[in-house]
């Protein structure tokens, strides 16, 4: 008992979003969860055990699930205000949802924008071979990537606006200056949210990208 | 009363004398009274931080009783206001330090008249370092934003979290319990829970109780070395998931960036926060400063 039990929480807490969260919201705050709990993740990779990990996965995705469906997430609701677990002052969620608007609202737009410049983007049958071409070998590089970021007519600092990863950091990426890299286990986390903004399977990126810096130190292996 | 910041954290190295020295030295500046404690005992390196020679007078005059209180202890250094216990004579290492004179020092630093006390603790998790970790609910957790300064972290919290019960029991709270946690009964594999464990099974309603202790710490942790190609979300994360796992209140105090030039300042015998005030590390030292005061 050292450890709190995070089935104490309820879904709203365990998604750290107020009750009257909109469906993009929850969204966005489904993701955040469980890259905070992925294996990969830096607070988190030491603290559980995998079955202490799967157990707080699980729960994070009933909650999604339970969330975005309007059904199931009113008679959620009608349990936490009829159980006492929660209070529902009318006044009070004005007053939370101000707030949560006021935080979160840049990188949104940010990120409302960008996905449709890029719907049209992809529908574009010249962008379709560029990602085939790049993208189905097995080694990927920096100027990969920073191709088909241009291709897709983002700008670098649009990258850093969503995912809050440094101008130099995401340059080193793309330049493969590996000596400026961070720490594996933060660049993997990197590769993956740039690799989600452009659309890409972020796994694949993140395995060609560490194959590629490999080949580059033979000595180490 | 004063104020006691205790400077703790596990790992060797990752910045706690450098530090206190500098959030000493700021707040001294601040106007207020403030003194520091060198409780690594057998490596103590305060007064090279602060630029000094090792002072005649320290903890060791204390326990001696050379001097004839704790306060009397203390030398000034050349920051007005800001006060240092050194323990430069002190030849023993801490975990060897004797049960009376540990009680005796922490009884006396919870009476000094100051504005602010930090002690700056070693590495390791000796017990005795713990108690005075546990001299105050509000210590200070430094660590470095690597993956192993981190899990380091965490086995810190739940070190404290296990001392703080046994205190507890020596406290007789658990009184029927006491002879389950004799020295062999805790064997090195036994993990801080396996310990609770055992307390609530002989007597589960002392759970609530347990928490509400628990839930007194008031931590704070400042990662330290931190260099701008990384994650800048980590620290708002780890206090979300200390807030969320543990029983405790955590609070991020901020980061303090990497900048060579702070070893340079040490081997110069500079405080590296008045030679250099400008620097972002400096910037940073200042707002977690202005955190805590
Ligand atoms: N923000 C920083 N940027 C660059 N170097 C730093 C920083 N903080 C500390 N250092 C370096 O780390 C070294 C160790 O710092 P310090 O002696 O304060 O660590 P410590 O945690 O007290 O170690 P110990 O556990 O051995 O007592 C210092 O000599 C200094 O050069
Ligand atoms: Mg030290």
């Amino acid at each position: 008992m050292d450890m709190k039990k995070f089935d104490e929480l309820n879904y709203y807490e365990i998604l750290k979003i107020p009750m009257n969260s909109s469906y993009f919201k929850i969204k966005q705050a489904y993701k955040d969860a469980l890259s905070l709990y992925d294996q990969d993740s830096v607070p988190t990779y030491s603290l559980f055990t995998r079955e202490e990990r799967d157990e707080i996965l699980k729960r994070i995705n009933d909650a999604h699930s339970t969330l975005i469906d309007d059904n199931k997430r009113a008679a959620y609701d009608r349990m936490l205000v009829d159980s006492g677990q929660v209070e529902a002052p009318i006044s009070f969620r004005t007053k939370q949802y101000q707030s949560s608007m006021r935080s979160s609202g840049s990188t949104m737009a940010d990120k409302d924008r960008l996905q449709s410049k890029m719907k049209e983007k992809f529908s574009m049958e010249s962008i379709q071979n560029l990602s085939k071409e790049l993208f189905s070998k097995e080694l990927l590089s920096g100027n990969d990537l920073k191709k088909f970021r241009k291709a897709l007519g983002i700008d670098i600092m649009e990258i850093y606006s969503i995912t809050k990863i440094s101008i130099s950091v995401l340059n080193a990426i793309e330049e493969n200056r590996f000596d400026r890299l961070p720490p594996d286990i933060y660049l993997k986390n990197f590769l993956k949210s740039y690799a989600k903004i452009l659309q890409l399977d972020p796994q694949k990126v993140v395995d060609g990208y560490f194959k590629t810096i490999c080949l580059s130190h033979p000595a180490d292996g | 009363m004063a104020k006691i910041y205790p400077i703790g954290g596990g790992k060797g190295g990752v910045g706690k004398s450098f530090i206190t020295a500098s959030l000493g030295a700021l707040i001294a500046k601040w106007g207020k009274k403030v003194v520091i404690i060198d409780l690594d005992l057998g490596a103590s390196n305060l007064h090279t931080l602060l630029g000094m020679q090792s002072p005649n007078i320290g903890l060791n005059s204390f326990l001696d009783k050379t001097v004839q209180d704790l306060e009397s202890a203390a030398v000034s250094t050349s920051i007005p206001n800001l006060f240092l216990i050194s323990s430069s004579h002190c030849y023993m290492e801490i975990a060897n330090l004797f049960y009376a004179h540990k009680v005796k020092i922490i009884e006396a630093i919870k009476k000094l008249p100051f504005d602010y006390v930090f002690l700056d603790l070693g590495p390791g998790t000796n017990f005795n370092m713990l108690d005075f970790f546990l001299t105050s609910e509000e210590g200070i957790l430094i660590c470095t934003p690597e993956p192993t300064s981190i899990e380091n972290s965490f086995r810190f919290i739940k070190t404290i979290y296990y001392r703080k019960l046994k205190q507890m029991i020596k406290k007789h709270i658990f009184n029927s319990l006491q002879k389950d946690f004799s020295e062999d009964a805790v064997k090195p594999g036994t993990t801080p829970s396996d310990i609770i464990e055992i307390a609530l099974k002989h007597d589960p309603e002392k759970e609530g109780h347990l928490r509400s202790q628990l839930s007194k710490f008031k931590f704070k942790f400042i990662f330290n070395q931190f260099r701008n190609n990384l994650d800048a979300t980590l620290g708002n994360q780890f206090e979300t998931i200390c807030n969320r796992h543990f029983y405790s209140f955590f609070e991020f105090l901020g980061y303090v960036s990497f900048d060579g030039r702070i070893q340079d300042a040490i081997f110069s015998k500079t405080l590296y926060v008045h030679r250099y005030p400008h620097t972002q590390s400096a910037a940073d030292l200042k707002n977690i400063a202005a955190k805590i005061t």
